[in-house]
């Protein structure tokens, strides 16, 4: 096969995107006509306001939703329901609960038909990536929240996707955690080919991580600004990236578009 | 691991105590009982003494009356809660994972759960006879609906995010059900197991009382007929004895290696206070 290093990763296509919950009668327009590319290796944040339709869009790319007009590919073909070449990582972490950690992390492997053996390895190998190597033999209830998204993350990884799709996943940690699995993230996504997209409400999260920012609009989400974060990996420190002018250029401007929209 | 073992032997000495009181609750009322009917002199036939209906149990005992019986009885219920629990598991599956089959056949579900067992059992015999036939049909038809309408809830209330996050690690429809949805359904199973097992003992005594010439439900309204009342009231005991064994020894077990190790439930000693 030949690899075309200029094919975007994920391209949508003037998508737009509906779904239908108990809130409302008619199906709700949760994202208007996006046109986006994310490169291969790329770590893209998007941030909006509530409601903007971040997460409907990162559920399109997962599969379970179907956008009602454009389309959304990978590798440059159609997208048609979830597969394990997007991982996703929930916001709630979803670790099935009758399974070790060990055995959550190999989930993915397992439903490919591996033995126990090999699954085990490689797994065992993500939760090392993940810090997380003491923790094989204990059940989701046991760990405390930013172990479960170690973990979740691990799971991800451990099925070697293409994509991995990561939804307001560090909302739920204290911010101290929080700040640890930012930085733990980065690393992992530089040791690894992953490409990353990833929702947060944070505009801080969003510049620490991203080497692109999208903003979008309040609901239906379309999109605002495509913002490059051009501080470089090595001078993104938590510590001291709060005094970084450059830092607090971009997140003014950016929490200043996030704003404009806020209900 | 070294370090739980103070805290099982605490366990297991926790277990020590709650037996012991469980059993002084039964002493208190067999010496109640004794009392009462020594007191009262009724004769033996109106309300027979724990002394006679240990005798009659004896006597059984002797005879081999009493292995038999116990033996058909458990023969017919292990099997019919069984078969009923397949039916009820695989019913709620069909119905709550297919909308097109729960459209057609939810409404009949409900209708058939409000005719009561003891209405099907002469229907059952015209069309099964006397014997075991009928008698686990009974039992099938008494086990499924209590777990059919707990594991439908369960089905219902399992977090869509588990499915979900098992699609995009690649999971076939196949694999989705034997790894989410069935060990999700697992607490819904077991609660509905617990009403189907119990209601399962109504059922196979009526039947076995109708349907069947020996068992311990034959015995309990065989023994009345023949004016051997103690004898229907060691029938009587060995139900509950049954079901404090299949509670204590199965049950309890089962929940505590299972949901109670995953989290998903309270204790039992927790659910008992509620």
């Amino acid at each position: 096969m030949i690899v075309n290093k200029e094919l975007p990763k994920i391209s949508v296509d003037n998508a737009s995107i509906a779904y239908t919950n108990q809130d409302f009668a008619e199906p709700h327009l949760a994202v208007k006509d996006v046109t986006l590319e994310v490169s291969a290796n790329e770590f893209l944040v998007v941030v909006g306001p509530s409601g903007c339709g971040k997460s409907s869009l990162l559920a399109a790319i997962a599969g379970f939703l179907t956008p009602q007009g454009g389309s959304i590919k990978l590798n440059g073909k159609q997208i048609e329901g979830p597969g394990a070449d997007r991982g996703v990582v929930f916001q709630d972490y979803a670790l099935l609960p009758w399974k070790t950690v060990l055995d959550n992390v190999g989930l993915g492997l397992k439903f490919r038909g591996m033995s126990k053996a090999e699954r085990d390895k490689i797994a065992r190998e993500h939760l090392a990536l993940c810090g997380l190597a003491d923790a094989e033999a204990k059940y989701p209830h046991q760990l405390s929240g930013g172990m479960r998204q170690r973990a979740a993350v691990a799971r991800t990884l451990a099925n070697q996707p293409e994509v991995m799709l990561m939804d307001e996943p560090f909302a739920a940690v204290d911010a101290q955690t929080r700040m640890t699995l930012q930085e733990e993230l980065v690393r992992i996504w530089q040791q690894t080919e992953v490409t990353v997209f990833f929702v947060t409400h944070s505009v801080e999260e969003a510049i620490f991580l991203g080497d692109r920012v999208m903003v979008l609009s309040s609901g239906p989400g379309e999109i605002k600004a495509m913002v490059d974060i051009d501080i470089e990996r090595k001078d993104r420190d938590l510590s001291s990236l709060n005094s970084n002018p450059r830092f607090q250029a971009l997140r003014d401007e950016i929490t200043r578009l996030v704003r404009q929209d806020a209900a | 691991m070294p370090v739980n073992k103070p805290f099982l032997h605490g366990q297991f000495a926790k277990r020590g105590i709650k037996a012991a009181k469980g059993i002084t609750g039964i002493a208190v009322l067999f010496i109640a009982w004794q009392i009462g009917a020594s007191v009262s002199g009724v004769s033996s036939y109106f309300f027979p003494a724990p002394v006679d209906v240990y005798n009659a149990f004896r006597d059984m005992m002797h005879k081999g009356i009493l292995e038999v019986y116990l033996l058909d009885s458990l023969y017919r219920y292990v099997v019919g809660v069984f078969l009923g629990s397949l039916v009820g598991i695989g019913v709620a599956l069909a119905l709550g994972l297919n909308k097109a089959i729960a459209a057609v056949f939810a409404p009949l579900v409900g209708f058939f759960y409000a005719i009561v067992e003891s209405a099907w059992l002469p229907v059952f015999v015209i069309w099964f006879g006397y014997g075991i036939t009928t008698i686990l049909t009974l039992l099938i038809f008494v086990v499924a609906f209590p777990i059919l309408y707990n594991v439908l809830a369960g089905i219902q209330t399992l977090p869509i995010v588990y499915v979900n996050a098992a699609r995009s690690l690649g999971a076939t429809r196949w694999q989705i059900l034997r790894e989410v949805i069935l060990p999700g359904v697992l607490p819904s199973i077991v609660t509905g197991f617990r009403i189907g097992a119990g209601f399962a003992f109504r059922g196979l005594i009526i039947a076995e009382a109708i349907a069947a010439t020996s068992g311990i439900g034959f015995l309990i309204f065989d023994g009345a007929a023949n004016k051997q009342t103690d004898r229907t009231i060691v029938g009587m005991i060995i139900m509950g004895l049954l079901w404090l064994i299949i509670e204590l020894a199965y049950l309890r077990p089962f929940e505590r290696a299972t949901i109670q190790k995953w989290g998903l439930v309270t204790t039992a000693e927790q659910r008992e206070v509620q």
